[in-house]
């Protein structure tokens, strides 16, 4: 019975030296320890670590001896039998011991297996010394965000998209589309968010006003009357030439199918929450911006005139006027319409004067009505309950404060001739003098007996009764007194001698209730501003045919163009698109405006320009006026209001 | 005809050497022929934008929106393109160095030229992830162009004449004298100084490496633990807690160089990778603007 300890030696050639050294003994120890027979110097072997025994020279059995086990067929084992002819594989520490049977011997074959330490283990120099041993590769990095992108943010909107394409609407939740979304929609189709496919319908193919009609149905009917009537040749010649920026675009729209003049071209969409912008004044000026000449070159010729923007460029007002007494009305001619006949005579010069007759009967009325010391344009005009315009002026009403028509007074009651009806008065006169004698003289005494010399020429008693018998034909100087100068009639109106087949007829009243027609104005936007600030031609006006519309230049003293052009000095700048005047809609309305920028600009109305510099607002002063703070007091003409 | 770009070409080589010669890096290659080209776009583009009207605001819609972000997207591609020039080898006129500093100067300007296609208008979609992941793209790239600029010398510094491969030999040289000096010693201070000599010098997730702190480092445990003992020879104990000192140094070297290698290496997991997540975002991106057109 003898264990045999083979020793394997590997040359630098890699040919292997086998040696062969008997071992005394039938119990063989192993360990770290010098003094062990098999002496393995491996510090994870204990210094005794185990014994090595065959009691037949066939088994053989190994023991572990200081508490650390062995490996035997990858289990740790701290005794076992090993029959040595059919052989095994130990583990100790970094060793192996392989057991094997030659002939009768048993061979014991120790070698080591792990390395040293760690870091004798071979390494490759270019992944150890940098990240790429511990990080994900940059290549499998680059992949799995790729994937993740597209898969997120490509394949689920298009998913999105596709799975709703016959669908009229979306149900509510998360749809993969959404972080497509380019900014918030505004406050009107801020219930469209999750609905892409609402307005944008078709895959590549630009949003139709299509998609805009079917919800808005009612606006499109009333759309921009002048421009739907326009034929596509003159609105297409009637457009700029484009500049580089818009010929870039023009080639981007070409090339990617995005056909111009819908309704999103000037209704951007997804530039933020809040009401839809309004339309910048741009939209406008790229066509009316020198307009005039291009139509004219391109067999259009067109009255139009250019406009480029408020503050520099922009036509003088053209209001509806009669040119002529009785004329029809029409806009005046550019540069002209001074003078607007509308029947009346009427000086303004004279009732807005300070001091004189007028003022002093004004004055003389405080208390009764809303007069102060002198007549105010309030006074005598009255806005319309919603502010927006002047209300005509109501005779009644607005001068019969001052011009009374009172003729008679009975029993406390006073009796006016009818307003409008001449043929009334006529008839009230008339019937006056029929129905009243005159007046009874002292001298003609009681019931005693007179002296038949006192009905005499030229005695009181001859006067009296060729008075009575008189009297009813008198009406006829009295009505011609009305209706001549000096008359009540006469004074204010335009009055035409009674011809054959007819009396005595005034001349027709007619009131513009609306000037401006193409624009807008807003008289209760400007509550703040003195009417002679934008009227200034009132004051000194000293007929009622001088047209006292404010011009451009009035207007021009506070409203600059929208990006703040000017031509004359401005204090208090407002900046006015066309939209703040001109409705493209043309539904006869208020041009649209975001409510946030409406209050901006009356606001900016209140420090008003050039104050002092006409006399009404400077005597009147311009806090609290009464214009629209006024008390509709009723003039004190019941018996008027009643019929007469 | 022939010669005369044979000539101008050598020429150009010329001026190359010339360069070579005077370690002119990427940065100030040319004299700053790229950073001039791009300062001056970037200056173009915001003269132009504050100069140009567009309605209602500016915004990626627009004209100028459209041709900022047609160059942009072209000026990505090219970026990315870098990655394949580098791995050409070629001798034509435009250097890798030339390439590079176009790289980086153009790179920076895509900050503008993004931004100022965005018209500002930021919000959490698609567009503004693709607008977010070019920033953190250029971020990363701005990072490495400064620690190329200054961590070099500190590597240098650290490594004092060895190569990578000497540190690990020492190690492994400490390795191999404190298995020898151990054999004496007990059970439980061998098993110490065994956890040593089992610790990859590598190990440590990239965290450990880019922080070079490692406070489960073996070998400073087995030195702490036999100044602690007992139980072994006196002397064996003082040998062996010698050599893991010796060891610990060296690890400290190769420890450091593997950090500043780490911090020098870090950036481009995120430049590399960020770049294809946002060429996919902006292919996204792009596809999504004419899919809902």
């Amino acid at each position: 019975m003898s264990f045999i300890l083979r020793r394997i030696a590997t040359t630098k050639t890699g040919k292997q030296i086998v040696r062969d050294q008997p071992l005394p003994g039938d119990t063989i120890t192993l360990g770290r320890d010098s003094a062990n027979t098999i002496h393995v110097a491996d510090l994870a072997v204990n210094p005794h670590h185990a014994t090595i025994s065959s009691t037949d020279g066939r088994t053989v059995r190994v023991t572990a001896q200081e508490g650390l086990g062995f490996d035997l067929n990858g289990r740790t084992e701290t005794v076992a039998d090993i029959d040595s002819a059919a052989g095994a594989e130990l583990r100790f520490g970094g060793h192996r011991l392989t057991i094997a049977r030659e002939e009768d011997k048993i061979i014991l074959l120790v070698e080591r297996i792990d390395e040293l330490s760690q870091s004798s283990k071979d390494v490759d120099e270019v992944k150890a010394f940098s990240l790429q041993g511990v990080m994900l590769s940059k290549r499998m990095g680059a992949w799995v965000f790729a994937a993740l992108m597209l898969a997120a943010f490509l394949i689920g909107p298009i998913w999105a998209w596709y799975s709703y394409k016959n669908v009229d609407e979306r149900p509510g939740g998360y749809h993969a589309d959404s972080a497509w979304l380019s900014g918030p929609l505004s406050s009107a189709h801020a219930n469209l968010k999750n609905d892409c496919q609402s307005c944008h319908v078709e895959p590549f193919v630009a949003v139709t006003d299509k998609a805009c009609v079917n919800c808005h149905t009612g606006e499109h009917k009333a759309m921009s009357m002048a421009h739907a009537g326009a034929p596509t040749a003159m609105l297409l010649a009637a457009r700029h030439p484009p500049g580089v920026g818009e010929k870039i675009l023009a080639g981007f729209a070409k090339t990617f199918n995005k056909p111009q003049g819908r309704c999103v071209d000037c209704h951007t969409e997804h530039e933020g929450a809040g009401p839809m912008a309004a339309t910048p004044q741009k939209f406008c000026a790229d066509c009316h911006d020198g307009m005039q000449g291009r139509l004219k070159a391109a067999g259009h010729p067109t009255m139009l005139a250019d406009a480029a923007d408020f503050g520099t460029g922009h036509p003088e007002f053209r209001p509806l006027v009669r040119a002529a007494p009785g004329a029809k009305p029409a806009r005046a001619a550019p540069g002209k319409g001074t003078v607007d006949y509308n029947g009346l005579k009427f000086p303004h010069d004279l009732h807005l004067q300070a001091t004189g007759g007028v003022a002093r009967m004004a004055a003389s009325f405080r208390g009764r009505y809303d007069f102060g010391k002198q007549l105010e344009c309030e006074n005598c005009h009255r806005v319309e309950a919603d502010g927006v315009r002047v209300k005509p002026v109501e005779m009644e009403r607005d001068c019969a404060m001052c011009h009374s028509l009172a003729f008679e007074t009975v029993g406390g009651v006073t009796r006016t001739l009818r307003h409008g009806e001449p043929d009334q008065v006529v008839a009230d006169l008339t019937a006056y003098y029929r129905s009243t004698p005159p007046s009874r003289p002292l001298q003609l005494g009681g019931m005693q007996r007179r002296r038949p010399g006192a009905y005499a020429e030229g005695q009181v008693y001859n006067i009296y009764f060729n008075e009575v018998a008189t009297r009813p034909s008198r009406a006829q100087d009295a009505v011609r007194a009305v209706f001549s100068k000096g008359g009540a009639c006469y004074d204010c109106h335009t009055i035409f001698t009674p011809q054959a087949g007819s009396g005595w007829r005034v001349a027709a009243v007619d009131q513009t209730p609306r000037y401006l027609q193409k624009g807008w104005f807003d008289h209760d936007a400007h509550r703040e501003t003195a009417c002679a600030d934008c009227h200034t031609a009132a004051p000194a006006s000293k007929a009622s045919s001088d047209l006292l519309v404010p011009g451009l230049r009035q207007c021009r003293d506070c409203h600059v163009g929208e990006g703040g052009a000017r031509l004359v000095k401005v204090e208090t700048a407002t900046e006015s698109p066309c939209a703040m005047c001109h409705e493209y809609h043309s539904d006869g309305g208020k041009p649209w405006m975001p409510p946030r920028q409406r209050r901006k600009n009356t606001a900016a109305i209140t420090n008003k320009p050039l104050a002092g510099s006409y006399g009404v607002s400077m005597i009147t002063g311009t806090g609290g006026r009464g214009l629209y703070e006024v008390t509709w007091r009723t003039p004190a003409l019941h018996a008027a209001r009643r019929g007469g | 005809m022939a010669s005369l770009f044979q000539r101008r070409r050598s020429k150009a080589t010329q001026v190359e050497r010339v360069r070579e010669r005077q370690h002119e890096g990427f940065l100030r290659y040319a004299g700053f022929r790229w950073a001039k080209i791009s300062g001056g776009l970037c200056l173009l583009i915001i003269i132009s934008y504050a100069l140009v009207d567009v309605t209602p605001r500016h915004n990626g819609g627009s004209w100028y929106g459209y041709t900022l972000g047609t160059i942009g997207a072209l000026l990505i591609l090219w970026l990315t393109a870098l990655g394949y020039r580098k791995r050409r080898m070629t001798n034509d006129y435009w250097s890798l160095k030339a390439w590079t500093s176009a790289h980086v100067y153009l790179g920076l300007s895509l900050i503008v030229i993004g931004t100022w296609h965005t018209g500002f208008q930021l919000g959490w979609n698609v567009h503004t992830l693709a607008w977010a992941l070019m920033m953190l793209v250029i971020l990363s790239g701005l990072y490495g162009v400064i620690v190329y600029a200054t961590l070099p010398a500190a590597l240098s510094n650290n490594r004092e004449q060895m190569t990578q491969m000497q540190m690990l030999e020492a190690i492994r040289a400490f390795d191999r004298q404190l298995h020898n000096a151990a054999q004496p010693l007990t059970a439980t201070d061998s098993a110490a100084v065994l956890a040593s000599l089992d610790q990859d010098p590598f190990a440590g997730g990239a965290w450990a490496r880019l922080r070079g702190r490692y406070p489960n480092c073996a070998t400073a445990a087995a030195r702490v633990a036999l100044a602690a003992s007992q139980s072994s020879n006196a002397d064996a104990r003082a040998k062996v807690a010698q050599l893991l000192l010796q060891k610990e140094a060296a690890l400290a070297r190769l420890r450091e160089h593997l950090r500043l290698r780490a911090l020098l290496e870090i950036w481009l997991y995120v430049h590399v990778p960020l770049t294809f997540a946002l060429i996919a975002a902006l292919s996204a991106h792009i596809i999504s603007v004419f899919f809902y057109w």
